[in-house]
């Protein structure tokens, strides 16, 4: 009992949690919002009146800055809880999308399906084909990780190398394709760059049912929290509630990588610091998770459009500017190895 | 550098650490409970033999070798044979990128057109596919050889220069000389490139110094890099035109383009080199036993690890400046080269790491060029997915074969 006390007095209590994360989330779209290209900070105001006066500030705000931002924060939110759910059935603190090959084989799929023209961009079939590749993708880290899956670093380290061999296939039929910069990027790195309304009329409703079901799954998610005699004890079969819990966090990760490509780290950091946040209890951490992967991917896509603005530009340059999975992945990685340090970390789920 | 992680870290904590590496020596301290053992199948005559001829040994036979007589010169007759057969299929595949391509040549087209030096195949041969061929072959030769190093030194597989730092380090730094035209002479480009390869490493090692077993120091390795590689990205973003060949080069290695001049740029370096991994062959040796048996036969293992540390840097950091990281070649060709030879010395085990490399980096090179022609697909790409898949089935039937024991 006491020990229970004491991890409930070192989080934070749940409201206060939820408030501060949505203002900070409100916070970052507002980041999005303001910063960027072709329309300057001062006439960002006006633009969102749609008083006529600047028909192209207008449009540049209204059909780019704000799917972007919206788009951010959902793919953030489906990333997030998919990290999550990922580390609650497989038992890693460490297991996230992209170090579970889910993420690689999601962006593999789409562009498989891309290139043998069987799913159109922007179309539901994108959803489905990530969603096949993601679940190829962690069959794989299965397959090849051996013995030794149980560890949880061993694992993640295979994670990452098996990630790496699927954007090798990636970048392999981008060549084949012949993509376009941009798009390019996005598939091998994860960015916001050029998304409309239409990606975001994309990823709601997959996002919206995934997360739901997620949190629909959070009495089997405390179950599972407990190991699997105790899921047995209280008469779940832990099998097909982890497959269960598997494959609502891998149709996650598709709905954010079939738009967004794969951001690294947001899914590993979200729930990682949600459970710092609000302990265990998953019908908690599910809508904290969510939150979290918000506001990182958002304000990682704004701070990297920040950091456009500020580098000079040549004349005539085409630049695209930095892609918002750099950042999440340099700072995630610095959290990584934070965590990494911190050895009770890995303690608590093994 | 700093000498006391980079030597000491994975590598003097193996006996404490819950990894298995009980016999001495385990070439492999990161390796599944066991498969040390099988690996190295030697540990009972092992610290015994080289104790013994140590002193007198290491120039000459530099290995934990020797107690079985009888059978070594057969052993060692088959060995050559075998290295022989090695020699000429990276011979032969060496030949069909010369005679492979748009216009294909016959190897007697090949000798007629080196006597026409005005036709265009001549021009083809010698300013395309020879060089290229040539740089290839280097950084294929260069990548074997340092992922061995690296793998020995730290005694475990996945200690590859990828996961280390070294690789995306380099790339950073020769990334960023070029998208943003800083002037640097082209001679002195490896020379950043080797303090991009050192700035990595350093950090990785840095960093990983207090997380305790092997595979936490490579995690820590992989963020980094993870990290890095994302720098990489930022950088080439920032090109005021955005070449997604560019991405390729310098994070997974390309031969696009690779000329005489490229090879001059990493011949100096490279040649350079060589004698260091000579050098560096008694070392392994010793390393190979373990950091105990080291100490008692008077080599401080931590300095001898940053030795060898050194020399693996320097030979990624040239091949990176000319061609970028050749993905994953520096994992693939030791670890095929150790599931050949199971029970070689340090010296056999580099000779057919540097074979494989080059064959594996210029076979690739050839496939990606020719397989679907006016399309060239990135070497690196090919050999990241075909080297770490394969690699890590390697290792994985390795472990299993360890599960008996």
């Amino acid at each position: 009992m006491t020990a229970v006390g004491r991890a409930r007095a070192r989080t934070v209590a749940a409201p206060v949690a939820v408030v501060s994360l949505l203002a900070l989330a409100a916070a970052a779209a507002a980041g999005q919002l303001l910063l960027g290209r072709g329309l300057p900070v001062a006439e960002v105001l006006p633009a969102l009146l749609r008083d006529g006066a600047d028909p192209l500030g207008e449009r540049i705000l209204w059909e780019l800055r704000l799917p972007r931002a919206a788009v951010a924060l959902l793919a953030g939110a489906c990333l997030g809880v998919s990290g999550l759910l990922l580390q609650v059935a497989l038992r890693n603190p460490l297991a996230s999308p992209e170090l579970t090959g889910v993420g690689g084989g999601a962006v593999l799929g789409v562009v498989l399906g891309l290139r043998t023209g069987l799913v159109s961009a922007q179309a539901h079939t994108s959803v489905l084909a990530a969603l096949c590749g993601g679940v190829g993708g962690g069959a794989l880290l299965w397959l090849l990780s051996g013995r030794r899956r149980s560890d949880p670093v061993w694992l993640t380290v295979n994670g990452v190398i098996v990630g790496v061999a699927l954007s090798g296939a990636t970048s392999v039929l981008l060549v084949l394709s012949q993509a376009e910069a941009a798009g390019a990027l996005r598939w091998l790195t994860g960015s916001l760059t050029g998304l409309t309304a239409a990606h975001a009329a994309l990823v709601l409703p997959w996002a919206a049912v995934g997360i739901g079901a997620a949190w629909l799954l959070s009495p089997v998610l405390a179950v599972l929290q407990g190991g699997d005699d105790h899921a047995r004890s209280v008469g779940l079969e832990p099998k097909s509630a982890r497959s269960a819990v598997l494959l609502c966090a891998v149709l996650l990760a598709a709905a954010a990588v079939s738009v967004v490509g794969m951001a690294g780290f947001v899914g590993l950091i979200a729930p990682l610091l949600a459970s710092a946040l609000v302990g265990r209890d998953p019908r908690l951490l599910v809508p904290v998770a969510a939150l979290i992967g918000a506001v990182a991917l958002s304000g990682a896509d704004a701070l990297a459009q920040g950091v456009t603005l500020l580098v000079p530009e040549g004349p005539q340059a085409q630049r695209l500017g930095l892609p918002a999975g750099s950042v999440t992945s340099i700072a995630g990685a610095i959290l990584l190895i934070a965590a990494v340090r911190r050895r009770g970390l890995l303690n608590t789920g093994t | 550098m700093t000498p006391d992680p980079a030597g000491s870290r994975p590598g003097a904590r193996p006996p404490a650490a819950p990894l298995p590496p009980a016999g001495p020596a385990s070439a492999v301290a990161g390796e599944p409970a066991g498969a040390g053992q099988v690996e190295e199948p030697h540990p009972p005559a092992g610290p015994s033999a080289p104790a013994v001829r140590g002193p007198a040994g290491p120039r000459t036979a530099p290995g934990p070798r020797g107690a079985d007589t009888p059978g070594r010169a057969g052993r060692g007759l088959r060995g050559a044979a075998s290295f022989g057969a090695g020699a000429a299929l990276l011979a032969a595949v060496c030949l069909a990128a010369l005679c492979l391509g748009e216009p294909v040549l016959s190897p007697a087209g090949l000798v007629s057109a080196i006597g026409r030096p005005d036709s265009l195949e001549a021009l083809v041969v010698g300013e395309v596919r020879l060089p290229r061929m040539l740089l290839g072959l280097a950084a294929g030769v260069a990548l074997g050889c340092a992922g061995l190093l690296l793998q020995e030194a730290l005694r475990n597989p996945l200690a590859v220069p990828e996961l280390l730092g070294v690789s995306a380090g380099a790339a950073g730094v020769t990334a960023a000389i070029t998208v943003f035209g800083l002037p640097v002479a082209a001679g002195l480009v490896p020379a950043f490139a080797l303090a991009g390869a050192v700035g990595g490493g350093a950090l990785c090692l840095a960093v990983a110094r207090r997380a305790g077993d092997a595979a936490s120091v490579l995690l820590t390795g992989a963020a980094v890099s993870t990290a890095l590689t994302g720098s990489v990205y930022a950088i080439t973003s920032m090109a005021d035109r955005f070449e997604l060949g560019l991405v390729f080069r310098y994070l997974m290695g390309s031969l696009v383009g690779a000329g005489w001049e490229e090879l001059a740029m990493v011949a100096p370096w490279l040649l350079g080199a060589a004698p260091l991994l000579v050098l560096c062959l008694p070392l392994l040796g010793v390393l190979g036993l373990g950091d105990d048996a080291a100490s008692a036969l008077g080599l401080d293992p931590a300095r001898a690890r940053l030795a060898v540390l050194a020399t693996a840097a320097v030979l990624v950091a040239v091949t990176v400046a000319a061609c970028g990281p050749v993905s994953w070649v520096g994992f693939l060709a030791p670890v095929l080269a150790r599931r050949l030879h199971p029970h070689a010395e340090p010296r056999t085990r580099l000779l057919w790491s540097g074979l494989l490399g080059g064959l594996v980096t210029v076979g690739a090179d050839l496939a990606a060029r020719t397989a679907l022609h006016p399309i060239e697909l990135p070497l690196g790409a090919f050999t990241g997915s075909v080297g770490i898949v394969g690699g890590l089935l390697l290792l994985r039937a390795a472990g299993a074969k360890a599960v008996p024991r």
